[in-house]
C-alpha cells in the first residue's frame, strides 16, 4: 500500500505507473483519493449524488469498463455488459447495454450503475434505478477528445480514484500529443473511414473525424456534410471512386472486410488506396470507444500516414 | 367469418352472455397478479399479495418500490394498451366490414411514427418527454388527413381505407427521409417502432388511463348500434341507425384509444387483429356487445406478452412487438386461410 502511495505521487512516469497499478487492484477500494464522499457529479446532462465510495459497480458501457479498469477501479466492478470484452479480466455478463433490464440490474445489488446515454429509453431506465435508490452515471458519447478526458475524471471521482483518473488523462494526452507531433502534417493526404460496407462514413464534425483532422488528414466524407445532422452520411459508390482516397480505414474489419474484399467491389480496384495497399484494418472496437485505447487508434492512423508519405 | 348475418337469427343463441365477460375479467385479474409477481427479481408471492391489497407484513424497502413503482405501472399500462388496441381493432373490423382491419389502418401508425421521429430528431437533448405528445398528435392528424382526403367521408368505407393506406405510405416516406438525415435517430426510432413498455410509470398510466377508458366507454355505449353496421346501410337505416354518424363516432373513439396506446408504448402490432378474432372464435359470436370482453382479453394478452418481454431474454429486454407479432403473424395467416375456405 505504501509502495502504491509513493508511486501515486510520482506522476511524472505515468506509463510505468499505469502498468504497476494494474497489478495491485486489491488495494484500490481501500483508500481515499481526492474529495470525500458523498460526491455530486454531472454526467450526460444528469446530476448524480454518490453517497459513498462504490463497492459494487455495474458498467453497461464498454468504454466505461475500459476506463474503470485503467483507473484501478476494476476490483469494485461486479458486472459488465455483454459487449464489454476489454480488458479480458472484466466480469462479463449477459446484461445488455442497449436494452437494459432494470430488474436484472437491481438483482445484482449494485451501488453504482454506469449507463450509456445511447441505451434504449436511457432516461426511463435511469429514473427507475433512482427509484430503487441506486446511483447512476450516464455516459454520453463525446464529440471531442476533451469530452473523453472529462469522462475519465468523472468516473475517477465517482469511484474514488481521482488521482488514478488524472494520471490516466495525462498518460493518454501525452501519448496522443507525441503521436501527433511525430506525424507529418501533410494536408493533402485524403482518406475514407468506412463504418460499414454500405459506405456509411464519419465527417470531421464527429469524434472519429476529429481524430483524423488532428493528424492533418483530409476527409473525403466532408463533402457530404449536409446529408446527415449527426455527421455520419452514407456515401455513394460513384462519389467514393471519384474521390479516390489515398488511405482507406476499415472500422468494419472485425466483420470481415479487408483489402481483398474491398478490391472486388465495382470500381474499387482503381482507387489509389487499394492499388497501393494502403487499407488499414482497425483492431476490433478501437474506433467505437473513447477509452484509454484511443492511443492505439491514433497510432494506427499515424502508421498508415507514414506508409503513404 | 360471416360479415352479414341477421342478428335475430335463432341459431345464434342469446346475443351476449354476461358470464363470458365475467370469466374474461377474472382471467385478466389472474394474469395481472402473475405479471406483477414474476420478473428477474424473485418476490415472495404471499408478500406481493399482502402489499397489493394493503394488508400488513407486505414487502418493504427496495422490493416494495420494485413492485409498486416499477412492475405495477408497467402491468397496468400493458393492460390499458392491450384493451385499447383490441377494442379499436374489433370496432374497425365492424366499421370497414373487413375482418383484417386493424387499428393502424387509417394512418395512425405512420402518423405517430412520424411524430415520434420528429421528436427524436428535432433536438439532441432530452426529447423523450415530448415523444408521447408528438406521436399522439401525429397519429390523430394522420387519421384526420385520411378523412379529409377520402372526401365522401363514410359513404364508402373502402375509399376511406384506400386513402388511409396512401396517407400511411406518405407518412412513412417522410419518416424514412428524416431518419436518413439523422442517423443517430435510427436506433431509438427502431426500438420505438417495435413497441416498448419500459417507459411505464404512474404518470404515463394516469394520462393513458383517462383517454383509453373514456374511449372504450364510448365504444361500449354505441356497441349495440355497431352491430347494425354489419348490415347494409339501407338495412341499418331501417333499424333507426344513422350509419355515417355512427361510423364517425366509432372511428373517432377508436382513434383516440389507438393514438394514446401508440403514444404510451410505440407500435405494438397484431393485438388489434388477433384478440378480436380469438374472442369471436372462442365465443362463436360476431356481435359488438362483446366489446367489454374484447377489452379484458386484449388486456390479458398484452400483460402476458409483456411478461415474456421482461423475462424471456432476461437479463435483456425483448421488444414486446416481437412477441405479439410472433404469436400474431401465424394467427393472421390462419384467419386468412379460414376466410378463404369459408367463402
Amino acid at each position: 500500500m505504501l509502495k502504491r502511495r509513493v508511486l501515486s505521487l510520482a506522476g511524472a512516469i505515468p506509463v510505468f505507473l499505469l502498468a504497476t497499478s494494474i497489478s495491485y487492484p486489491a488495494f484500490s477500494a481501500t483508500f481515499s483519493q481526492g474529495e470525500p464522499f458523498p460526491v455530486t457529479l454531472q454526467s450526460g446532462g444528469v446530476v448524480t449524488v454518490i453517497p459513498q465510495a462504490p463497492k459494487r459497480i455495474i458498467s453497461l458501457s464498454p468504454t466505461a469498463t475500459e476506463i474503470l479498469f485503467a483507473e484501478n477501479a476494476g476490483s469494485q466492478v461486479i458486472a459488465v455488459d455483454s459487449l464489454s470484452n476489454y480488458p479480458t479480466s472484466a466480469p462479463i455478463t449477459k446484461l445488455s447495454a442497449f436494452s437494459p433490464n432494470v430488474e436484472a440490474i437491481a438483482a445484482k445489488r449494485p451501488d453504482l450503475v454506469i449507463l450509456s446515454a445511447d441505451a434504449t429509453n436511457s432516461v426511463s431506465i435511469q429514473k427507475a434505478l433512482r427509484l430503487l435508490k441506486i446511483a447512476v452515471l450516464v455516459e454520453k458519447a463525446p464529440t471531442q477528445i476533451s469530452g473523453a478526458y472529462s469522462e475519465f475524471i468523472t468516473i475517477g471521482k465517482a469511484t474514488n480514484h481521482v488521482s488514478d483518473a488524472k494520471l490516466l488523462v495525462s498518460h493518454v494526452k501525452n501519448s496522443i500529443n507525441s503521436i501527433i507531433a511525430k506525424s507529418r502534417k501533410n494536408r493533402s493526404i485524403t482518406f475514407f473511414h468506412e463504418l460499414d460496407n454500405t459506405l456509411y462514413s464519419a465527417t470531421s464534425n464527429t469524434f472519429i473525424g476529429h481524430v483524423y483532422s488532428s493528424l492533418g488528414l483530409k476527409n473525403i466524407a466532408d463533402k457530404a456534410q449536409g446529408a446527415d445532422a449527426s455527421g455520419y452520411p452514407q456515401l455513394s459508390q460513384e462519389y467514393l471512386v471519384t474521390a479516390n482516397p489515398q488511405i482507406i480505414f476499415l472500422s468494419d474489419a472485425q466483420y470481415g472486410e479487408n483489402l481483398q474484399t474491398v478490391s472486388t467491389r465495382p470500381g474499387w480496384a482503381q482507387i489509389s488506396a487499394v492499388m497501393n495497399s494502403n487499407v488499414v484494418l482497425f483492431p476490433a472496437d478501437i474506433t467505437s470507444r473513447w477509452g484509454p485505447r484511443l492511443i492505439d487508434f491514433y497510432q494506427s492512423i499515424s502508421d498508415a500516414m507514414a506508409k503513404v508519405a | 367469418m360471416p360479415t352479414r348475418k341477421d342478428p335475430s337469427a335463432p341459431q345464434m343463441g342469446p346475443m351476449w352472455n354476461w358470464r363470458i365477460t365475467a370469466i374474461s375479467a377474472v382471467v385478466l385479474f389472474a394474469v395481472a397478479v402473475l405479471g406483477v409477481s414474476l420478473g428477474p427479481i424473485h418476490l415472495n408471492f404471499l408478500k406481493v399479495i399482502k402489499t397489493l391489497f394493503g394488508f400488513p407484513h407486505g414487502l418493504q424497502g427496495q422490493e416494495r418500490v420494485l413492485l409498486l413503482d416499477l412492475r405495477l405501472p408497467r402491468v397496468l399500462l400493458a393492460a390499458l394498451v392491450g384493451a385499447a388496441l383490441s377494442t379499436s381493432g374489433a370496432v374497425y373490423q365492424t366499421v370497414f366490414r373487413n375482418p383484417l382491419a386493424d387499428p393502424y389502418l387509417l394512418g395512425a401508425a405512420s402518423g405517430a411514427g412520424l411524430g415520434a421521429t420528429l421528436a427524436i430528431t428535432s433536438s439532441g437533448g432530452n426529447v423523450y418527454g415530448l415523444l408521447p405528445i408528438f406521436s399522439f398528435v401525429g397519429g390523430v392528424l394522420a387519421v384526420l388527413t385520411t378523412f379529409f382526403i377520402s372526401g365522401r367521408f363514410f359513404a364508402e368505407p373502402n375509399s376511406l381505407l384506400l386513402s388511409g393506406i396512401a396517407v400511411g405510405s406518405f407518412g412513412t416516406a417522410i419518416q424514412t427521409y428524416l431518419q436518413q438525415r439523422h442517423s443517430s435517430a435510427l436506433r431509438p426510432v427502431y426500438s420505438w417502432i417495435l413497441g416498448e413498455l419500459t417507459i411505464a410509470n404512474w404518470q404515463v398510466v394516469r394520462w393513458s388511463c383517462l383517454y383509453i377508458v373514456s374511449a372504450i366507454l364510448i365504444l361500449i355505449t354505441v356497441s349495440k348500434q355497431l352491430d347494425g353496421l354489419l348490415l347494409s346501410d339501407e338495412e341499418s337505416f331501417s333499424l333507426g341507425i344513422n350509419p355515417n354518424k355512427l361510423r364517425i363516432i366509432a372511428v373517432a373513439a377508436a382513434t383516440l384509444a389507438t393514438a394514446t396506446a401508440v403514444a404510451a408504448s410505440g407500435l405494438i402490432g397484431f393485438v388489434g387483429i388477433v384478440v378480436p378474432h380469438l374472442v369471436r372464435g372462442i365465443t362463436h359470436r360476431v356481435t359488438n356487445r362483446s366489446l367489454a370482453t374484447m377489452a379484458f382479453a386484449g388486456a390479458a394478452f398484452l400483460v402476458l406478452a409483456d411478461l415474456g418481454a421482461r423475462t424471456l431474454l432476461s437479463p435483456a429486454e425483448l421488444p414486446i412487438g416481437v412477441i405479439t407479432a410472433f404469436v400474431g403473424a401465424p394467427f393472421f395467416l390462419f384467419v386468412l386461410r379460414k376466410k378463404r375456405v369459408g367463402s
